[in-house]
């Protein structure tokens, strides 16, 4: 067994992978990025579409392209690559991985930053009725298929969910040559990018249905069809407005959730609010030097606070090996009035990083708002925004004088104000 | 009789309404035809009919709405089995390819028998056998005097026997059934009286606060607990691969993908089957055909028994969700007749599994799985593990039971045709009787065919296949360097490399579809459901099959995984411009980004 020791292990690299890897290399450190795939660029090698890197690079790139800025970094610098490796666990911070070329390989970090990305919810995880056949597949997996394998997976799709992948892939499927029967989403508002619904949906004459849902699928080996119904406002289906249409291809764009199978292995403990691992503000896990960048710690909407997020980490890994990592006891940051899910949702005030950014959700639409962190009754920083949507994530900067503002002692707390 | 017959019958339908005949034949069967209200009194009346004396079994012909259960031959197909000539010869044909086929197979390939097992799925066990709890029941659930609580009670005995020597998943733990009440305290007192009569070893009554003890997650205190230790888990499916790699490396050879449609009887004597694919001729055919087998006893002109299919439909949960490890009967808030309690339990892959219900059906292959399906199991799951979502189901299926009207197995040589031995009604706890009804046929084929001579070379031993993740760094670290496939992981929920994908494609029975690969290897079986790992499977099958993309099923000959490739299409003139156009307009607008904020 091949023993490799390094300052910081990455694992997974996606666009945060290989923003925390070369950020960490910039300061100085060895590291050595782990990615189980043969090539560089996790998910985005299959985001062939563009609207990428429009605010760290105010350009609009594809996914492969927006890779390759990193890529092309990554391969002048001196962080070492192990490719075609897939990390199997995590105990007491030792990284055992293998691969065909070396064997199992144990990698013994002084600090480990996680960037293995998202999952996609499948149909176990939505309430469809009837029976398993064939044709029930992921948006994801429909993109893999049709651009990265060039294959046909169905005739007559219906897609469930209005997620932007979901919406992206009605569009390609239609230029494929694929009938897109309708866009279903169960809420009563879209899942993805206003954009997205224009130049994916009502350009190409696709229909949205809302507040509308699959409930059962039909056909004992491939998909014969599915049956829809429309929903009340407690998401109940509402009877007699059901409807049977015939297809071969249900897309299932149902959310995204952070990948935890490793992370649990580690020990680290999983938040309920971001379903990620609780962070804190240098995005450190409950498990000291173990640190987490990009859709493994939230679901985030653009690439580009992917990149950013993994860098964050990347700092705070390096400041903990340089034995700078703040260490008073956290604080909470606390989720409230239409915030669904919130990163960091930890804070300490030792901090000392130039300035610090929440990402959060909001769980319905709102418009002229004010977004606050307050301490208590003292608000820290609130910023006006004309309207906040489920699908797109709120981002609020602190700078360092902000940061000062923040007393011990007292939970924080994120709420949309109207 | 008939006018006993007719009475029943009038006392529980309106016969003015809906004349219902019944016609009894020299054998004591009972034959009941006409147009029924609903299929629920159907069942219910014939069920009542199979109960009066000296009533043989029942066939069920009865109608609701144009559907009923009375066999229809495949004319089209029986023609293009005769028409495509010889298929294969042998000694043995056993038809159906479940636990109880492939048992019976192995059991048989000790002799010096030239043996087939048709099965008309594109593998194994595609009927009871793959969908149902797992459980090897002590036997004090089963009804006392019946054959199907003498088999169980001996097959549970012979499966420390079956586990060691073909190294499928086995966990003797034992089983519960709680009380809670004064209600439930009888039901938990007759099966401790069956239990007794049909001498369940070591059941005994034990204190709740020792059950607690054994069962640390379970939260609500039962009044009384019936503890049979002997009840054990395995994977049915595990069970039946194994039998049937075992048979197959003794020389059985298994036929998939083909029905058998027609039975050839000369003067009374059985010459062989006709398949879709062509005649196979021998001397015995042994109809373990599951839910099918009254229509392969018919096709033999041996009808004399209807096999209703009973769903039952089974919840798992994710690993990590608490409960209990051994079965617990916790009865059902709404009692289901001819269940076996539908309780909580863990697979032996240690997922919390919930369930069955009991739904009489008309349509032997609706796995449909409905709402109510799920109310039930959800509800008899909860009163001993109260507070589960609904959305915490990570996957729910239903199986089909394949019942007669007495409820009970029926084994035995034909008294019509020589050369013919029903296997039938294998309902629960056919699975767990599996060693002990292989045992019984054994004795049934040497009455049919004379003396059985042993082989020299027969190997009872079937070797586990590699699971990787279960191994030390050691044994990976040497098992990659023979094979560097075993250090690719595929599938990243389950962790499983594409070694061990290999392998099931190359083991005795190939593995061939998503479906066969994920019931051996449980790749696909995991979080993402295939999501991730499904695009390099139809890689690794088409690699080793030389299949093209649109050939590769899911399970089933319409079931294909994509329907082809694009770049088929890419030959059209303006298709790529169309493509390359549509990239360009795929620019966002200008608002992303700046998310509309002003400080
Ligand atoms: C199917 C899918 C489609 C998407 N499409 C879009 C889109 O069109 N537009 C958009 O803006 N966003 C899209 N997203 C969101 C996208 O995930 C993010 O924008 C971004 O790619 C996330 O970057 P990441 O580095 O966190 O994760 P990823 O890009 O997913 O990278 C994670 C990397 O970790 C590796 N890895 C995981 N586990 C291990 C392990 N155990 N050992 C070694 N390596 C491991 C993976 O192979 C992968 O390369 C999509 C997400 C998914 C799941
Ligand atoms: C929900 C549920 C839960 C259960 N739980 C338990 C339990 O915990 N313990 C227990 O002991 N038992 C249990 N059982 C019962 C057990 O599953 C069955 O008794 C057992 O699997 C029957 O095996 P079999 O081989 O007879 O039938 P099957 O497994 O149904 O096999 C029959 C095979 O014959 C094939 N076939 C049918 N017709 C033809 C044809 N014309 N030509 C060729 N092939 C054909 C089918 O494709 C099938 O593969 C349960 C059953 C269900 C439905």
């Amino acid at each position: 067994m091949k023993v490799i020791e390094t300052d910081i292990a990455v694992i997974g690299a996606g666009p945060a992978g290989l923003a925390a890897a070369l950020e960490a290399s910039r300061l100085g450190k060895q590291v050595t990025l782990i990615e189980r795939s043969d090539d560089l660029g996790g998910i985005l090698q299959q985001c062939i579409h563009d609207g990428f890197g429009l605010v760290r690079f105010k350009k609009q790139l594809s996914g492969p392209q927006y890779a390759e800025r990193f890529i092309e970094k990554l391969k002048a610098s001196d962080v070492s690559l192990l490719l075609d490796t897939t990390v199997l666990s995590i105990e007491n911070k030792v990284i055992r991985a293998v691969s065909p070329r070396e064997g199992v390989l144990e990698i013994r970090p002084g600090a480990i930053v996680l960037a293995m990305g998202c999952r996609e919810r499948t149909r176990s995880q939505v309430e469809i009725y009837g029976t398993r056949p064939s044709g029930v597949m992921t948006a994801g997996t429909v993109q893999r298929y049709i651009n990265l394998e060039g294959y046909l997976p169905g005739r007559r799709a219906v897609i469930l969910g209005s997620g932007d992948i979901g919406m992206i892939m009605a569009r390609r499927m239609h230029l494929e040559g694929i009938e897109v029967l309708g866009v279903y989403e169960l809420m009563p508002e879209v899942g993805g990018l206003a954009r997205n619904v224009y130049q994916c949906l009502i350009d190409y004459d696709i229909p949205l249905h809302l507040s509308t849902t699959v409930r059962e699928v039909f056909g004992k080996e491939r998909l014969e069809g599915v049956r829809v119904v429309k929903v009340d406002k407690n998401r109940r289906p509402i009877e007699g407005t059901e409807e049977d249409i015939a297809c071969d291809l249900l897309v299932l764009s149902v959310g995204l959730i952070p990948e935890n199978e490793l992370s649990r292995k580690a020990g680290v403990l999983i938040s309920p609010v971001t379903q990620g691992p609780v962070l804190d503000e240098s995005m450190m896990t409950s498990v000291p030097g173990i640190f987490a960048a990009g859709n493994v710690s939230i679901v985030f909407d653009l690439v580009d606070y992917v990149s950013d997020s993994a860098e964050a980490a990347a700092r705070g890994a390096v400041r903990y090996l340089d034995g700078q990592a703040p260490s008073a006891e956290p604080l909470d940051v606390i989720a409230g009035e239409n915030v669904a899910s919130l990163l960091p949702t930890q804070y300490r005030v030792d901090y000392v990083g130039d300035e610090l950014s929440f990402y959060l959700r909001v769980r319905k639409m709102e418009s002229n708002v004010r977004v606050t962190l307050r301490q208590g009754k003292r608000v820290i920083k609130s910023k006006k925004q004309l309207v906040v949507r489920p699908a797109e994530m709120v981002t609020l900067t602190l700078s360092r004088e902000d940061l000062t503002l923040i007393e011990p002692d007292t939970p924080l707390e994120i709420h949309i104000e109207t | 009789m008939v006018k006993r017959l007719k009475r029943i019958i009038a006392e529980y339908v309106d016969t003015s309404q809906f004349p219902i005949n019944a016609t009894v034949r020299e054998d004591g069967v009972v034959i009941l035809e006409g147009e029924a209200p609903d299929w629920k009194t159907a069942d219910e009346l014939a069920h009542r009919v199979a109960k009066s004396k000296k009533v043989r079994n029942v066939i069920n012909h009865l109608s609701c709405d144009g559907k009923s259960l009375a066999y229809i031959p495949k004319k089209e197909l029986i023609d293009q089995g005769r028409a495509l000539g010889t298929l294969d010869e042998a000694d043995v044909i056993i038809v159906g390819a479940g636990v109880i086929g492939s048992g019976i197979a192995r059991e048989l390939s000790k002799y010096n028998l030239d043996i087939v097992v048709l099965e008309k799925g594109d593998d194994i066990s595609q009927g009871a056998s793959k969908a149902n709890n797992g459980m090897i029941h002590s036997g004090n659930a089963v009804v006392p005097g019946t054959l199907k609580a003498k088999l169980n009670v001996e097959g549970n005995a012979m499966y420390s026997d079956w586990a060691a020597d073909l190294q499928f998943e086995f966990k003797r733990i034992g089983s519960f059934g709680l009380s809670y009440n004064k209600k439930d305290r009888h039901t938990l007192w007759l099966s401790w009286i069956a239990g007794r009569l049909n001498k369940v070893p070591g059941m005994r009554f034990i204190s709740p606060d020792t059950f607690l003890e054994m069962e640390k997650d379970v939260e609500v205190r039962p009044r009384r607990v019936l503890y049979a230790p002997t009840t054990a888990y395995v994977d049915g499916f595990e069970v039946t691969i194994a039998l049937a790699e075992n048979a197959a490396m003794n020389g059985v050879r298994f036929h998939l993908s083909t029905e058998v449609v027609d039975v050839d009887v000369e003067d009374g004597v059985v010459r062989g089957v006709v398949t879709d694919r062509g005649l196979v001729k021998g001397r015995l055919v042994i109809n373990a055909a599951g839910v099918f087998a009254d229509e392969i006893a018919a096709m033999a002109g041996d009808q004399f028994y209807t096999l209703h299919p009973r769903k039952g439909v089974i919840a798992i949960f994710d690993k990590e969700k608490k409960g209990p490890d051994r079965s617990l009967n916790g009865r059902p808030y709404v009692h289901q007749k001819n269940t076996k309690g539908g309780g909580v339990q863990r697979t032996v892959s240690g997922n919390p599994l919930w369930g069955p219900n009991a739904v009489e059906i008309l349509d032997k292959t609706d796995l449909s799985v409905q709402p109510e399906d799920l109310d039930y199991v959800m509800g008899s799951g909860s009163v001993v593990c109260p507070g589960t979502k609904r959305s915490e189901i990570i996957a729910s299926f239903a199986g089909i039971r394949p019942a007669d009207y007495k409820e009970d197995f029926i084994i035995e040589r034909s008294r019509v045709v020589r050369g013919f031995i029903h296997v039938a009604g294998i309902q629960s706890p056919g699975l767990a009787a599996a060693p002990a009804i292989a045992k019984m046929v054994e004795e049934l084929t040497a009455d049919e065919l004379g003396k059985l001579s042993r082989r020299g070379d027969w190997n009872p031993i079937r070797e586990k296949p590699v699971v990787f993740s279960k191994l030390s760094p050691e044994e990976q670290e040497r098992l990659i360097s023979e094979n560097p496939l075993y250090g690719h992981i595929v599938c990243r929920c389950e962790t499983i490399s594409e070694g061990e994908i290999v392998d099931a494609i190359r083991r005795p029975i190939p593995a061939v579809t998503f479906d066969a690969i994920k019931r051996r290897v449980r790749a696909t079986a995991g979080r993402c459901q295939g999501g991730f790992c499904g695009p390099r499977i139809l890689e690794i099958i088409m690699r080793e099959t030389g299949l093209r993309p649109e050939e590769v099923r899911k399970q089933g000959k319409d079931s294909y995984i994509v329907a082809g490739t694009i770049r088929d299409r890419c030959d059209e003139a303006d298709c790529c411009e169309t493509r390359a156009s549509a990239g360009v307009s795929e620019g966002i607008a200008q608002e992303t980004g700046a998310h509309h904020e002003s400080d």
